[in-house]
């Protein structure tokens, strides 16, 4: 299938180097992931607060997390160079099995994640004896956000470095010969 | 499970003085795809072995192969004791 202007468009935002210094090694990587997903929680939190809550401050702590969120969640898409975002056909047969092996093991971990908050809530409800009604939507925003955001962080931690080119700029000399 | 498929990839992109960027962009290729396939993180499918292959201009045993590789000159001019 033939790529379209905006596939061209988004392969070039993905792939662009700029930022690269920030994610350019594992430990970084890891500290980027760790800081989206601190930056989700407490947005996701701060969210809930301003739909359930009766004051303003946390639709201001959204606001303040909004931006940082929207430079970490860029940052980790040019990690992966757009795994995730990317159509199919603008990625080639590595990244389209890195790709499926993302989405498995997200899928897997956020399961696992869902067991624990119905045994959590379960326990709860039957420990204090509280009607659960109330957390329902909060905890099912929660689990929408982490089921939504697990396979970038996944994406991001599974990364490898770049190796550096020693061949640099020549790499047009003597291709097929 | 996936079989580990050894390459001499590294080797001759040296010799010829071709970048994984070049070489990416000749078989259609993310260049970071090269790089995985040499450090043996990623095996490539047939299509995409042909096509190094082929512009190599070599075989592709020359360049994959399911055995672990010689070095180049002990292929060429034999290992002395």
């Amino acid at each position: 299938m033939t790529a379209t202007r905006y596939d061209r468009r988004m392969y070039a935002v993905m792939n662009d180097r700029r930022a690269a210094a920030v994610y350019a090694t594992v430990t970084r990587r890891r500290v980027l992931v760790g800081a989206h997903v601190v930056l989700t929680v407490a947005g996701v939190a701060a969210w809930i607060g301003t739909v359930f809550g009766p004051g303003y401050g946390p639709a201001i702590v959204v606001a303040v997390l909004l931006l940082p969120w929207v430079l970490l969640t860029g940052m980790l898409n040019g990690s992966t160079r757009g795994l995730l975002e990317l159509r199919g056909r603008m990625l080639d047969e590595r990244q389209l099995v890195e790709r499926d092996q993302v989405r498995a093991l997200a899928h897997r971990i956020t399961l696992w994640l869902l067991v624990a908050v119905v045994v959590a809530a379960g326990s709860y409800g039957v420990l204090t004896d509280e009607p659960l009604r109330a957390a329902v939507t909060p905890v099912l925003v929660g689990v929408l956000a982490a089921h939504w955001m697990m396979p970038l962080w996944v994406a991001g931690l599974r990364v490898k470095d770049d190796l550096v080119d020693d061949m640099g700029d020549i790499g047009e000399v003597g291709a097929g010969a | 499970m996936s079989e580990q498929v050894h390459n001499r990839l590294a080797v001759v992109r040296a010799e010829r003085k071709v970048s994984r960027q070049a070489l990416a962009e000749a078989v259609g290729v993310h260049y970071q795809t090269i790089g995985y396939i040499e450090r043996g993180q990623y095996n490539p499918g047939l299509d995409l072995a042909l096509k190094v292959a082929r512009f190599f201009g070599l075989p592709v045993e020359a360049l994959f192969s399911l055995e672990p590789f010689q070095p180049l000159t002990d292929e060429v001019y034999g290992r002395k004791q």
